[in-house]
């Protein structure tokens, strides 16, 4: 090998040096947010006798968020009670892309204000492009208190 | 050359630019080759508009939407706004129309591949900043539309999960969302796009635009298209000067496109804000115009289509977009020995333009509304009917349907505007089972028997009301 191709060699190393010392890191950092994500984060709704039997109810959940901050920490749900042993916590986002479904008490199914995606009062596709039924939440009564499980839903919805 | 003249040459090396770059000749182009200095000219207004926004703008969500507001107040606040949002909508229309004639004179055959490619990821550069600019308003139109990305990465197989939450920048939108669009919209974004476009620019002055020359002729190598660039330059007929003459050609249609700009600006003023970011409450969200396309294709798509649709189209339309210089290697350029070309060009632009009108006149999906439908002027109802048309609300029959032409278009039908009447036992049938593939709830088993008979005798009354365009 002659000096030059040396120089040459030693100049492509460093750079690539440089590069990776400052990319890789920042490239770790932008990827934080992959980070645990597992674990359930049990929120409570409400009083369970707040919620009338054979009705869907409104209902909003603080979500996590940091100390500092003020704004957009509660998430609207609609709470579902089929009957007195059992209730649904829907996600209010529509299955299709994620527009806020509104509940029409009239009608009794969900309206997507997007594209025309509506939903029966189980959950259920009746019309529009969304092709799964709603998401549920996980539940759990705790000394008569509804809680659901904000990670039981994907991170999109 | 003057003594002074000497001095400013010798210390800022002027001359070799201008020699090569503005005396230097170029291939005769039709006026509409501007489009690409009016990408530039408008990259450049929201390059310079951009930061000043940014002195007033708090990348955070408790104080973004009010900093948006206190910009606005400033003085020829709103106007910096304005011109930020009109010249971003104005450069996504241009950028289609950039794209698609590259398409129509073969733009991107050899030797231009490198520019094209480069073309090509500032496509979808524009096309994400369109979308990363409006969520900063942090009103509710941008946190749906965050939502609307977001579930298009979310159904990427293997990686959605992952992918979403690096956008969103964890598991809930917050906070680390907007700081994560924000940089992506100032930093990351015009950081790419300047140096992109650049070398985009670099090429073009290498290789040269497709000129009329160069569209006459088959041309079946490289260097067939080297030798030819040379003669065209050197052809007095064939050419001009790059400066004066093709830039005014070019700065001609840049400068018009900045006019209407301006004038939007001027007319229609900064964008109004939405009500604040929220989660909680009823929000009717929509896209920007300049999406308005894509809004009317997915809304089109059935189910089994949809989830697949929207990771696989953006895929291939970049799959197809980088392998369109190597797949075609014909040795025609223009759109006359090339039909395939010139039909996909024609077909995608009536598509983006009909797909934006039909979105305008949207009635797709439904909006709760207990709110009775007028009585049109001269209509006396019997009392069983009157009842019927309380009811007819109360039933939520008026979140979807309107009644000779009162409320926005829905999904229902216009009661006014059926195709065919319906008896009353047809209505009664239909009500209380809709047929299959009809958007419709079942109302057996939730209404009585006097008040379904009500509603028909409502609906029977409505079929006859005026079927005026304005509505009563």
């Amino acid at each position: 090998m002659t000096r030059r191709e040396m120089l040459k060699r030693m100049l492509q190393l460093g750079g690539a040096a440089v590069a990776a010392i400052v990319g890789l890191p920042a490239l770790i950092l932008s990827l934080a947010p992959l980070r645990g994500q597992r674990q359930a984060v049990w929120r409570k709704i409400g009083n369970l006798s707040a919620f009338p039997v054979g009705g869907v109810q409104k209902s909003s959940v603080p979500l996590p968020h940091p100390d500092w901050a003020e704004a957009l920490i509660d998430q609207g749900v609609y709470v579902w009670r089929p009957n007195p042993s059992e209730v649904v916590v829907y996600s209010r986002s529509c299955t299709d892309l994620g527009c806020p479904l509104n509940w029409d008490p009239g009608g009794e199914v969900f309206l997507c204000p997007c594209h025309g995606g509506i939903f029966a009062k189980d959950g259920e596709r009746m019309a529009g492009p969304p092709k799964h039924p709603m998401l549920r939440y996980q539940t759990r009564i705790r000394e008569g208190q509804l809680e659901i499980d904000l990670r039981s839903v994907p991170p999109e919805a | 050359m003057s003594k002074w003249r000497q001095w400013l040459e010798d210390r800022f090396g002027w001359l070799p630019f201008k020699r090569s770059f503005l005396d230097r000749r170029v291939g005769k182009t039709p006026w509409y080759y501007g489009d690409g200095s009016t990408l530039l000219l408008l990259l450049g207004v929201l390059v310079m508009t951009g930061p000043f926004l940014s002195l007033g703008y708090a990348p955070t969500p408790d104080q973004a939407y009010q900093s948006i507001l206190d910009i606005t107040r400033q003085p020829l606040g709103w106007f910096v706004r304005a011109l930020h949002y009109w010249a971003a909508g104005l450069m996504v229309v241009m950028l289609f129309f950039h794209l698609l004639r590259q398409i129509w004179v073969g733009g991107y055959k050899f030797p231009r591949e490198g520019t094209w490619l480069i073309g090509v990821a500032m496509f979808f550069i524009v096309l994400t900043m369109s979308l990363l600019g409006y969520s900063l308003r942090w009103d509710e139109r941008a946190v749906y539309g965050i939502k609307v990305a977001l579930y298009h990465f979310a159904q990427v197989p293997l990686i959605g999960n992952a992918l979403t939450l690096f956008v969103q920048g964890g598991p809930e939108l917050g906070v680390r969302t907007l700081t994560r669009f924000y940089a992506a919209h100032v930093a990351f974004g015009p950081l790419a796009l300047l140096a992109l476009a650049g070398f985009h620019l670099y090429l073009v002055v290498v290789h040269g635009v497709t000129s009329r020359s160069e569209q006459d002729r088959p041309i079946h190598t490289t260097q067939e298209q080297k030798e030819l660039h040379h003669a065209i330059k050197q052809h007095p007929e064939q050419s001009e000067p790059f400066f004066p003459d093709a830039m005014a050609k070019s700065g001609a249609m840049a400068l018009t496109i900045f006019g209407v700009v301006v004038a939007l600006a001027l007319i229609l003023r900064n964008r109004p804000l939405y009500p604040e970011a929220n989660l909680v409450l009823a929000s009717e969200p929509a896209e920007e115009w300049w999406w308005s396309w894509y809004s009317a294709l997915i809304a089109l798509l059935p189910p089994n289509v949809a989830t697949w649709f929207y990771w696989v189209f953006p895929l291939t339309l970049f799959v197809v977009l980088v392998a369109l210089p190597f797949a075609d290697r014909s040795p025609y350029r223009g759109y006359r020995k090339r039909p395939i070309a010139a039909a996909v060009v024609v077909i995608a632009a009536i598509a983006l333009v009909s797909l934006t009108a039909l979105r305008q006149l949207s009635p797709w999906g439904g909006w709760p509304n207990a709110e009775p439908p007028p009585v049109p002027a001269g209509f006396e109802l019997a009392p069983e009917v009157e009842e019927g048309r309380l009811l007819f609300a109360q039933y939520g029959c008026t979140s979807c349907h309107q009644v000779a032409g009162w409320g926005p278009p829905r999904v229902g039908t216009d009661l006014a505007r059926m195709e065919e009447r319906y008896s009353a036992q047809e209505l009664r049938h239909y009500i209380l089972r809709p047929p299959d593939g009809v958007a419709m709830p079942p109302y057996e088993g939730r209404m009585s028997e006097s008040e379904l008979r009500r509603i028909v005798a409502f609906v029977l009354v409505a079929q006859t009301f005026p079927r005026s365009e304005e509505g009563p």
